[in-house]
């Protein structure tokens, strides 16, 4: 949204234009998206369908939240998938095999997925290994643990309430689970837009040298940011368990492609230092949206993937264009 | 919350004495599979596609590229599309109950094909009788090893329910002959050639004395018997595969190669019968819990006929 600019200090005017062009395109696109949606079929524009939606891309909006905390700093997180499925397991493997309550597993699951974010960050900072590998690895690892924990199979036998937080609609709007990530939105904009820490990631991504000489803990924050990151996607694993109201192993299997492709739609650059979480949103809808509508519209399976490919490239290739 | 709870049974409620009351007309119906690359769904939605144009049914098909999240969205999608009847063939091992009890609260009719969800059964359930047909597999390729030697078993996705059943049969007929020893079995995610490949591959290095493979599925038996051919012992490794996948009963055709025998399964059949179910169930008429199209057993000899027109 604003840029903090080479030399550290915020420059107003260059950060209003870039508010505009960090969400403007992306959001025409979504506008555009609707309107030819409502057109062409009956079924799209309803209420009920909006709030289908929303229940669609919970997990893939929290996730991506994360992401675009690692891709301002110009870092990237292919473990995301990996460590939601590994905090699905968790917390299955607590609260069904091991008898505990809700709130131990769903705090055992959020740890653990941190745990795997701590070690992809310190491995980034610590061992000077590219962010890259480094979550290549983690993806790896965490998958990995998470097929160890039942050997591959799934776990069921969630208390009730637990699937009716993602089914029941609270006032007839909210689901449980649609709150949390309308929380999780919230936060992320406030923190940063208007927190310090949020500042420095813009200041770090821009240029992690001046970032420190301007006196900002550089690995300390890069290492908090894939924490942030592993700690939404266990979010994101624990509200997915509620809603399939079951846990296995190969879940979220290149969940990561889709949140770094909700990030780019959105107009945050891979390289780092601008763009914002707004963008992100209108990206997550976007992705969500196209395969709501392509569904509605009996496209064929094929013909979808090619067509949400072409829209990721449509968009990359707009905003570079722009950029020129 | 207690309110809306009430509220959404009251609706479930209401919805399914509609749907048991009116004989409804099947107009639209969904077909959910967990992925349309694995040939046997392929063929089971041909079957459903062909069959709805027949009888001016139209059909709606999801692929949920095997994530069990994105069946749910799509289900309910197909929800908002207003479907008549749902075919459900449920992606991953968790099988997930939630589609069907998204459908139940609509009102329509259920039906399963080849897996069902655990605690959440369908108005009926269409599946070839896999123990049996796995079990003749096994038996046909340990008897043209001479009842004895090593075994591998490549098996599916672990926990989904053919990939339990077609190891109960194989266990079986391994049980049966003292004489082999089952020396090493590996799971595979998308029931793949190229995962059959790289776990035959695997195993072949581990155990170069392997006489016998069965892979759950067709694809998985393919893979296999191209490992076995780079690895250079196509005369001492005998293989069976499961489906009648097009690809692999063409290969079978040829009888060339180590992969020798399938049980071929009536997927088109199985498409046809689960529209003919859903219309049954819409119009308040019942129907078996289990149906059962059975696979048949196909070596070099078969294969060619099956080529020519798929059961």
């Amino acid at each position: 949204m604003t840029s903090i600019a080479k030399d550290g200090s915020v420059k107003p005017s260059v950060a209003s234009l870039f508010s505009l062009s960090g969400a403007t395109g992306p959001l025409i696109g979504l506008l555009l998206l609707c309107a030819f949606l409502t057109f062409a079929s009956d079924s799209f524009m309803s209420f009920r369908n909006f709030l289908n939606i929303m229940d669609q891309i919970t997990v893939l909006g929290i996730m991506a939240v994360g992401m675009t905390f690692v891709i301002l700093i110009a870092g990237i997180d292919l473990s995301v998938g990996s460590v939601l499925a590994l905090a699905m397991m968790v917390l299955g493997y607590l609260n069904v095999e091991a008898g505990m309550p809700m709130s131990i597993a769903i705090t055992g699951a959020l740890a653990a997925a941190a745990i795997c974010g701590g070690a992809s960050g310190m491995m980034i900072t610590t061992f000077g290994v590219p962010p890259f590998i480094a979550t290549l690895a983690m993806m790896s690892i965490a998958r990995g643990l998470a097929n160890m924990i039942t050997n591959g199979s799934q776990i069921i036998g969630f208390p009730a309430w637990f699937n009716m937080s993602a089914i029941i609609r609270y006032g007839g709007v909210l689901t449980m689970t649609v709150a949390v990530m309308l929380v999780v939105f919230v936060l992320a904009f406030v923190f940063l837009r208007y927190r310090e820490g949020g500042r420095s990631l813009y200041a770090i991504g821009g240029n992690p040298e001046v970032a420190r000489l301007a006196g900002i803990n550089v690995n300390r924050t890069t290492v908090l940011v894939y924490v942030a990151s592993a700690f939404l996607s266990g979010l994101a694993g624990i509200l997915l368990a509620a809603r399939l109201d079951s846990v296995q192993p190969s879940s979220g299997v290149a969940y990561e492609l889709d949140a770094i492709a909700a990030v780019v739609i959105g107009g945050t650059s891979l390289s780092g230092g601008t763009g914002g979480v707004v963008g992100t949103i209108i990206g997550v809808l976007i992705i969500g949206v196209l395969r709501n509508g392509l569904n509605l519209l009996s496209v064929s399976p094929f013909l979808q993937a090619v067509i949400i490919g072409l829209v990721i490239v449509l968009a990359v290739a707009a905003e570079t264009f722009k950029r020129r | 919350m207690k309110t809306t709870f009430k509220a959404l049974i009251a609706a479930t409620a209401v919805a399914s004495i509609a749907g048991v009351a009116g004989a409804d007309e099947v107009k639209k119906i969904g077909l959910a599979v967990p992925n349309l690359q694995a040939d046997f769904f392929n063929q089971i939605k041909l079957g459903v596609e062909n069959y709805g144009k027949e009888l001016g049914i139209e059909v709606i098909v999801a692929d949920a590229k095997n994530d069990t999240a994105t069946q749910v969205s799509q289900v309910q999608d197909f929800m908002t599309q207003g479907i008549d009847a749902f075919i459900y063939i449920p992606a991953g091992a968790a099988a997930a109950a939630v589609p069907t009890r998204l459908a139940r609260a609509e009102g329509i009719p259920v039906i399963n094909v080849d897996r069902f969800p655990e605690g959440e059964p369908g108005d009926t359930f269409i599946a070839g009788e896999s123990i049996e047909s796995a079990y003749q597999v096994c038996d046909h390729i340990i008897k043209l090893a001479g009842g004895e030697g090593k075994m591998a078993i490549i098996h599916g996705q672990k926990g989904t329910t053919p990939e339990v059943l077609r190891f109960q049969g194989c266990e079986r007929a391994i049980n049966e002959n003292p004489g082999v020893e089952l020396v090493t079995q590996q799971w595979s995610q998308m029931w793949s050639p190229d995962e059959g490949f790289s776990i035959a591959q695997n195993m072949l290095q581990a155990h170069p004395d392997l006489k016998i493979i069965f892979g759950q599925a067709d694809g998985l038996a393919m893979g296999a018997a191209k490992a076995t051919d780079v690895a250079g012992l196509s005369d001492q490794v005998i293989i069976g595969g499961y489906d009648g996948d097009v690809a692999a009963l063409e290969y079978l055709a040829e009888c060339e190669g180590p992969f020798v025998v399938t049980a071929t399964q009536s997927t088109q059949l199985m498409g046809r019968l689960a529209v003919d179910s859903a219309i049954k169930v819409a119009a308040g008429e019942s129907v078996p819990e289990r149906q059962t199209p059975n696979a048949v057993l196909t070596t070099c000899e078969d294969a060619p006929q099956y080529v020519e027109q798929h059961p």
